[in-house]
């Protein structure tokens, strides 16, 4: 069932949703960007309708939401520790249909991998219902959604194409369709992008001996020097899970502390520093070798169905150095592709 | 040939004397250093019809175009008469009446800054809105005045050796609950300023004291922990100057103050100058006029009326170091003033 809601009715029946329900969406803070009178937009409880930022990109994905950049797992004393709690609320979140595909790839990470499934994830994740929300013909800029097959979805409660005066809304989840019972009915299913202006090939690697030509390609080299190892990208991302596991005692008493967990980088120098100081990837190069392998390969010969990238497009955007990521791809598929050539002349002689 | 000019008459009007006998170089205005494109071709203009076909990229950002005849003169101030309707009294609202007799005065100089945040991804203010808006309140004015405005405390404008030195600093602000401490920003800030950050307990500490508002911290953080305070400020700087006998930096006057005091400060600069050369403009750095009658009178002077802003931090007195070309410099026979 879909329906044309009034922006003022919407804001009506989002008072009546947050009575059960925390809402986050993509918003806007002024002039909070990067660069001066720049803003930033990013996941945040919205107060009302015309919060939501559906029109633009957001610069940092909805993970956030429900992996926060800064976790309390539980709090000890000298005796005791008591676990860490979240909000009775449940959630909702306004999100493109990539970042949905992409919550399907942090699932089979936080819950389906190694057979433990991370309670501090599923304890938000299960709170979750996700609003769809259409993007703009043809995506972004930097989207490349098709390529990754990431571009549709049929997992949202409700979807939403924003008007200037109206809101159409598809109901999929029959919690939500008494809220709309005195709603105009209308004709309405969201619309996917079917291409981008962006597109990137995958490289198939489909040996070993070729992976490890690829580790030793020369293309790596040329990010020593453009990558500053920010970490932007995976911030940004709605796929990159890795984080770091810190206990902190209290400056009044250091005998009281928590164990939390805090978001990591991949492209950080001291990501795989070890005790005893052995690093395993000490340039710039060789940590964008990892990522970039990590999502269109690594990830899939574990998980086998899908990459982990989804094509947000939000790494390339985000990139203070202006190193796409997709032009890396692209790079890459050249690059094999060379290789691949130069080993059937090889069998041929 | 033989001249007979009034050489002092014809600076004021913003031509410079030339060592060949009887030619001028214009120093046109450009204040803030951006203007539309469409005026290349008038200066082209102007330099291809009076003077010597060049240009010079003037160091206070004026387009100056030498090798114009004396005789020229009257032409050439008839044809940029628009020019400074156009951006004198449109683009910078200032207050003053156009004619046929070219600039009025060149006792405040050409205002210089930097790109800005229009442009740079290090600056923290539009310095072309700022020099407008001061343009508004120094010209015209027979008494000198040096001003530079820099979008950063990397300060490419020179704020340092200016008379009055304006700086944009951004006060950054620190989300506890988005910093993964990455120490980007402690690194960023060991590198670029002032060793401001640490790491204590995986989260960022701040030793306030010591910021000098640069925002590399902001320009470096991968999550957005650090951002700028959209509230916009500004450091001012006095004293500063070059020349033959005692160039200096300047230093410090104001820290953390709103445009609006920036604004209020230079609104006294006149009324201030007047005083120390009992209503006599002449050309003298603004330094010397704080030397004259100390560091007091001036802020008593230039804070008059202005209301400072909570943030703000005024010098409670200067020290100067000047370049001595000789040693005791300073110190002079009680003939001398």
């Amino acid at each position: 069932m879909s329906y044309c809601v009034s922006i003022k009715r919407m804001n009506e029946i989002l008072k009546e949703l947050q009575k059960e329900y925390k809402v986050y969406a993509p918003m806007r803070f002024e002039k909070r960007g990067r660069y001066s009178d720049t803003d930033l937009i990013r996941y945040a409880e919205i107060n009302s309708i015309e919060d939501v930022v559906y029109d633009e990109k957001s610069d940092f994905s909805p993970k956030e939401v429900i992996y926060p950049i800064t976790q309390a797992l539980f709090y000890f004393t000298e005796y005791e520790y008591m676990e860490s709690k979240v909000d009775d609320k449940k959630i909702m979140i306004f999100v493109r249909p990539c970042d949905i595909n992409g919550f399907r790839r942090l699932d089979t990470i936080f819950l389906k991998n190694g057979g433990t499934e991370d309670i501090y994830y599923k304890r938000l994740r299960e709170k979750v219902k996700f609003i769809l929300m259409e993007c703009k013909e043809g995506g972004w800029d930097s989207c490349f959604c098709v390529s990754m097959g990431s571009n549709k979805t049929d997992d949202y409660s409700l979807a939403v194409r924003f008007g200037d005066d109206n809101i159409l809304v598809e109901i999929k989840d029959d919690e939500f369709t008494n809220l709309f019972a005195d709603e105009r009915e209308v004709e309405f299913t969201p619309e996917f992008v079917t291409s981008n202006p962006t597109k990137v090939n995958i490289p198939e690697i489909d040996s070993h001996e070729l992976l490890e030509k690829i580790y030793d390609l020369d293309m790596w080299e040329s990010y020593n020097s453009r990558c500053i190892s920010c970490g932007a990208c995976t911030a940004v991302c709605i796929t990159c899970s890795c984080f770091t596991t810190l206990d902190v005692t209290y400056t009044e008493n250091g005998k009281v502390g928590e164990r939390r967990r805090v978001q990591a980088s991949c492209m950080h120098e001291d990501f795989t520093t070890m005790a005893g100081g052995l690093s395993f990837r000490k340039t710039a190069g060789e940590r964008m070798r990892f990522r970039t392998l990590h999502k269109i390969y690594d990830y899939k010969l574990r998980f086998k169905d899908e990459h982990m990238c989804v094509g947000c497009g939000r790494c390339d955007e985000r990139c203070p150095e202006l190193i796409s990521f997709p032009a890396t791809i692209n790079r890459l598929y050249d690059e094999v592709e060379k290789l691949k050539k130069a080993e059937t002349t090889k069998d041929i002689r | 040939m033989s001249y007979d000019i009034d050489i002092k008459k014809v600076r004021r009007n913003c031509y410079r004397q030339s060592k060949v006998r009887g030619e001028f170089m214009l120093q046109i205005r450009v204040p803030g250093g951006v203007i539309d494109a469409k005026y290349l071709s008038f200066f082209q203009h102007i330099a291809e019809t009076w003077g010597n076909g060049e240009f010079h990229l003037g160091v206070k950002q004026t387009i100056s175009i030498p090798g114009i005849k004396y005789e020229y003169i009257d032409e050439v101030n008839k044809y940029i008469r628009p020019y400074i309707e156009e951006i004198e009294v449109n683009l910078c609202g200032v207050d003053m009446v156009v004619d046929d007799d070219g600039y009025p005065t060149i006792g405040a100089r050409n205002i210089m800054a930097c790109i800005g945040n229009r442009h740079c991804i290090k600056a923290n203010i539009d310095t072309t809105d700022l020099a407008r808006k001061i343009e508004k309140i120094i010209f015209p004015s027979d008494y000198h005045i040096k001003l530079n405005i820099s979008g950063c405390p990397n300060d490419c404008a020179k704020a340092h050796v200016s008379d009055i030195g304006i700086i944009g600093i951004t006060k950054t602000e620190y989300d506890y609950e988005r910093c993964i401490g990455c120490k980007k920003c402690v690194e960023a800030c060991a590198h670029h300023a002032t060793r401001v950050l640490s790491v204590e307990k995986g989260k960022i500490v701040k030793d306030t004291c010591c910021c000098v508002g640069c925002g590399e911290c902001v320009l470096v953080c991968p999550t957005g922990a650090w951002t700028r305070n959209p509230k916009k400020f500004y450091r001012v700087l006095i004293g500063g100057r070059t020349g033959k006998q005692t160039p200096r930096m300047g230093k410090i006057f104001l820290n953390w103050v709103t445009e609006d005091v920036v604004l209020g400060v230079l609104k006294n600069w006149e009324t201030f100058s007047a005083y120390v050369m009992n209503n006599k403009p002449e050309y003298i750095h603004g330094g010397h006029l704080i030397d004259r009658v100390g560091y007091n009178k001036f802020k008593e002077m230039i804070l008059k009326d202005v209301k400072l802003n909570p943030e703000a931090m005024v010098a409670q007195r200067v020290l100067w170091t000047e370049t001595e070309y000789r040693s005791n410099f300073n110190v002079k026979p009680v003939t001398q003033r």
